[in-house]
């Protein structure tokens, strides 16, 4: 059986999500009330026994190696196994510069130094499951070069808007990699998800980085379409994208349906965080939640519906909370009414007597504020 | 160790009034508050007193509660110098497989593990109770007072007095007299089974203890009125807070319930005195279109569209449309089915309480304790 290593990849510079972004890279989203973003391409690669994984992390490092800690809360075995956080080391004079590619090629040596054949790529920013070691092999069994992973979307005028999406040809041949501009309904958007060989991947870097100082891994793969044997395989299952502030609600929110829940959590694949040993939530007399997805540690007394409660949250008497996520530690003060709206971690919503957001517009409130 | 006392916990009961929810495993693996075990307390305030070194003495049915806290993990207790062992009874090279005889035996059985540590005082616990406590502040209590052994104790009704280890104190705290489930109770003063000793000293007399032909190998019955007669110096260490000794279905019931109450004086939320216990990885609580949710403690992996009131829900609890928990606990993986009611109850693991049928009354004087599948009648 073939083995590989994991790189877990940041997000590209053209991904920007307001508010939040400003505090953590995506990865260290909250998600589903207890879980960041990170925790599932990290837990598919531990399900996968992918168990020596590489974190490069763009930017704001502190939230995101906080999560992660040790790669024992990933079922990870802590003498074999290994997590290691690649950090943007150089001091670029712009943004631009700051690329997978650019930190790939400080830690090459690391990465030479590997004894797994095969590497596998996920992004922090999608949230999915996939046996990658089922992945893995079918590409070994494919003789491709490069397998990449997409999801086929009838949606794709609407959604995905800052994705990519593989053009391919009738035996799943990837021709080519392009921006989905929302010009049709259906696309197979690409999962920035990468399987190929250790030593192909470091010949991309070098390659990439040859071309251009500002080249991404995505580019170079897009640009080697002709001369290598690309090819795709179609993923199912419960597939978000989180490019923008509103998909990511969306994906959160979307979480409430049951029969979506089931496509992303199966006690077969279990999804892993760090532990928070906070106590189980308490709802006084008064209190009331439907259709919601809450997290332990809770004070609740007033009222809440179709929303995500992250650990730890306050909700006091009279409160309203329809449509919303509430992030950890978060603070709703008496009487309050809150739609559609994103309260973010330790904020304090205490000042106000309602916050409306609206579907296509939800709100933000910003973490620690006060209002 | 960062104060020289090393913990040993007294794991082995059995617990026997819990009835069916001790069958199977040992009383300190009973599941409490929705996500813990009682065990989860002592060990714990141990992580939180800053006691490095725990030894867990396990006896009946002790497999589940050794895999248990063999994980130290859980509590924090993994670090270079700190440790949960797990110590129960074992063949010797001069004796045969012996069981634990008594509490003190039990330590005595395990004086080559503590001298391993060499510790200056040993803290003696219950596995079996609910509270949460300092017990470095019950250590400098026993170093001011200069004491051989100091016994936490707890305020008691004087009237329940009579049930109770009473320890009769002058002023200053010291033990003039220990009675054993006293009949006329001279004081209200309980024992909380928990103890200080200087090691050196108890050492001795639990070596002496063993070969004692007429000892019950007892601390409350044996070592603490030796120590007494002895002259030793012994001291009541006060204790005020919330403290549980459940030995009973109903008692277990209503130590769940009074997590419910505003300002409920064992606050689990508390971070500064976190209980920690064992991270199932489940999603967290799941409340449906339908859920009506009135006084409840719910966990994660629960999973409700039905009515909860006034109740305790443990992990992975369901209650499904239309169904009706009240007044009642429900351990993990319990299913209320559709139609389903429970009231003044309380439901054992894993137990199904099939569609449109019924248990517990709201009249009843006791708790039901279910623990057996509840189906229609035919």
């Amino acid at each position: 059986m073939a083995k590989a290593f994991g790189i877990i990849n940041s997000s590209a510079n053209h991904i920007n999500i307001e508010g939040m972004q400003k505090y953590r890279p995506i990865g260290a989203f909250p998600f589903t009330g207890k879980y960041r973003v990170i925790d599932f391409p990290l837990s598919n690669m531990s399900n996968s026994d992918i168990d020596r994984i590489l974190v490069y992390v763009r930017e704001n490092p502190r939230s995101l190696t906080e999560h992660i800690r040790t790669a024992g809360n990933y079922n990870i075995n802590s003498k074999r196994g290994h997590i290691q956080v690649l950090f943007a080391e150089s001091n670029s004079a712009s943004d631009i510069y700051n690329t997978d590619i650019s930190v790939f090629m400080e830690n090459l040596s690391i990465i030479e130094r590997l004894s797994f054949p095969y590497v596998v790529i996920a992004p922090n920013y999608m949230v999915f499951t996939q046996d990658f070691d089922a992945l893995l092999q079918q590409h070994v069994e494919s003789g491709a070069d490069i397998t990449l992973l997409y999801h086929r979307t009838n949606e794709a005028k609407e959604r995905f808007l800052l994705s990519d999406y593989l053009k391919l040809n009738r035996q799943k041949g990837v021709e080519g990699i392009e921006r989905n501009r929302g010009t049709a309904k259906e696309r197979d958007i690409f999962m920035d998800t990468y399987v190929m060989s250790r030593q192909l991947f470091i010949d991309l870097v070098h390659k990439a980085v040859d071309y251009s100082s500002i080249c991404n891994l995505c580019q170079i793969v897009a640009m080697s379409c002709r001369d290598l044997d690309i090819r795709g395989v179609a993923h199912r299952g419960y597939f978000a994208a989180l490019t923008d502030f509103k998909s990511y609600f969306d994906a959160n929110l979307e979480l409430l349906d049951p029969a979506v829940q089931c496509q992303l959590f199966s006690p077969q694949w279990p999804i892993y965080t760090d532990t928070s040993d906070f106590c189980p939530t308490h709802y006084f007399a008064g209190a009331s939640a439907k259709n919601s997805i809450i997290a332990n540690g809770c004070v609740i007394r007033g009222n809440v519906e179709n929303s995500i409660i992250g650990r730890g949250v306050v909700i006091d008497e009279g409160v309203t909370i329809k449509n919303s996520l509430i992030q950890a530690h978060a603070h709703i003060g008496k009487g309050i009414h809150l739609e559609y709206q994103v309260i973010d971690k330790w904020a304090e919503v205490l000042h106000v007597d309602e916050i409306i957001g609206s579907p296509d517009n939800p709100g933000y409130v910003k973490r620690e504020d006060i209002i | 160790m960062q104060n020289n006392m090393l913990a040993m916990i007294l794991a082995g009961g059995r617990g026997s009034r819990l009835k069916d929810l001790t069958t199977r495993v040992a009383k300190p693996a009973v599941h409490y508050g929705g996500k813990y075990r009682i065990i989860d307390f002592p060990l714990s305030n141990c992580a939180n007193s800053g006691i490095d070194v725990v030894g867990v003495l396990t006896q009946y049915e002790s497999v589940l509660l050794n895999s248990y806290v063999a994980a130290g993990r859980r509590w924090g207790l993994d670090s270079r110098d700190s440790g949960v062992y797990v110590l129960p009874p074992r063949e010797k090279a001069d004796a045969d497989l012996d069981v634990y005889r008594g509490t003190a035996d039990a330590i005595s059985q395990n004086i080559d593990f503590i001298d391993t540590y060499d510790p200056e005082y040993l803290l003696i616990l219950s596995g079996d109770h609910i509270y949460k406590m300092d017990y470095s502040e019950m250590l400098n209590f026993h170093k001011q007072r200069n004491a051989d052994a100091t016994i936490a104790v707890i305020p008691v009704p004087i009237e329940e007095a009579s049930r109770f280890g009473i320890m009769n104190a002058d002023a200053e705290g010291m033990i003039l007299e220990f009675e054993e489930k006293p009949e006329k109770p001279k004081s209200n003063l309980a024992s909380m089974g928990i103890y200080i000793f200087n090691w050196k000293l108890l050492r001795k007399m639990l070596i002496e203890d063993m070969v004692n032909p007429d000892s019950s190998h007892d601390f409350g019955k044996d070592i603490i009125p030796t120590m007494l007669a002895n002259d030793k110096r012994l001291f009541a260490y006060k204790f005020q807070g919330y403290w549980k000794d459940v030995g009973t279905i109903d008692s277990l019931w209503e130590a769940n319930m009074d997590l419910l109450d505003e300002g409920n004086a064992l606050n689990l939320r508390d971070g500064s005195w976190t209980i920690y216990t064992e991270d199932i990885g489940a999603l967290p609580q799941y409340l449906g279109p339908n859920a009506e949710i009135d006084r409840a403690y719910i966990t994660e992996a629960c999973k409700i569209d039905g009515l909860v009131r006034n109740s305790v829900l443990f992990s992975g609890a369901e209650v499904a449309t239309g169904a009706k928990v009240i007044d009642s606990v429900l351990m993990p993986n319990v299913k209320v089915e559709e139609g389903a009611v429970v009231t003044r109850a309380l439901v054992a693991s894993d137990v199904i309480v099939e569609a449109g049928t019924t248990v517990g009354s709201a009249k009843s004087t006791n708790i039901t304790l279910v623990a057996a599948d509840v189906k229609e009648e035919e």
